[in-house]
């Protein structure tokens, strides 16, 4: 590349670098909130078992 | 919900004007004649500078929105433009030093107000994250509602520095006078500006929803616990 061309790809892939990477860390914490949900879905699922069985229990 | 909806148009509006003015700039807007090749860096070094003191004017109006209200998503909002602006402040500072090398020769000069104060300004948003880290609950949200107000001042400074300074090497295209370049140079910079804006909401957009969603789920975590 000749008069300066690679200064102009420099700046502009350093741009899209880190604004990639940004977006990258918003879709990690999202991720994260996607765990979280999984979580407190299985737990609600144990304590509606937990519950069920003890209505199941109470009934014999 | 509307925030994730408004994330995806704006996202959708973002990709949009970037694919056109990625192709605008590099395909269809005339070479400089004086600087060549290289001052097509200006496109996207100046409309992301704009972009970055426009996400912390946004910061200011959402602390003085958060001291009127007290309403914790004014605060969401503040942080959330104060770290985009944070980010592309940083890209100025690359994509200019970048610019300097290919043009002065160097890739810093110390002397040049515009440089130096808009370093400053950058050093002035990084200290927001360690105040933030530095208070808990209601006081860091006032506390960081007081400084992304009082930090605002330091935009002005920035922007006005190489207009009053006597000696700088920093080029000043936009005057009182109006745009110091050709239309059909003037047309592709402004639609690097909106790409710019658009993706400053789109990002903040984005950012707001994930907070939303990570407050909802902290409230529903801590009911199950206490059921």
């Amino acid at each position: 590349m000749s008069g300066g061309a690679q200064y102009v790809v420099a700046a502009y892939a350093v741009i899209w670098f880190l604004v990639l990477a940004y977006v990258v860390v918003l879709g990690a914490r999202t991720a994260r909130v996607g765990r979280q949900v999984e979580a407190i879905t299985r737990m609600l699922d144990r304590r509606e078992g937990r519950e069920g069985d003890d209505a199941a229990g109470g009934a014999d | 919900m509307p925030g994730e909806r408004a994330a995806l148009i704006w996202g959708v509006v973002a990709t949009i004007l970037v694919v056109i003015s990625t192709i605008g700039v590099f395909l269809v807007a005339p070479e400089d004649a004086d600087q060549g090749v290289i001052q097509r860096i200006f496109y996207f070094h100046v409309a992301i500078a704009i972009a970055s003191l426009v996400a912390f004017a946004v910061a200011c109006v959402a602390g003085i929105l958060y001291l009127r209200t007290r309403n914790a998503r004014w605060d969401d909002v503040g942080e959330a433009s104060i770290r985009i602006g944070l980010l592309f402040s940083v890209l100025v500072v690359i994509t200019g030093s970048i610019w300097a090398k290919a043009s002065w020769g160097t890739w810093w000069v110390w002397t040049d107000p515009r440089l130096v104060t808009y370093l400053i300004v950058v050093l002035i948003y990084a200290a927001y994250f360690v105040l933030r880290s530095s208070a808990e609950d209601d006081r860091r949200m006032r506390y960081s509602a007081i400084y992304a107000i009082a930090g605002f001042a330091s935009v002005p400074l920035s922007f006005y520095s190489v207009r009053v300074a006597e000696s700088f090497v920093h080029p000043v295209v936009f005057t009182g006078s109006g745009a110091n370049m050709p239309g059909s140079m003037l047309i592709w910079f402004v639609v690097s500006q909106a790409a710019m804006i658009a993706l400053f909401i789109a990002l903040l957009e984005v950012d707001l929803v994930g907070r939303r969603s990570e407050r909802a789920l902290r409230r529903l975590a801590l009911r199950l616990e206490n059921a």
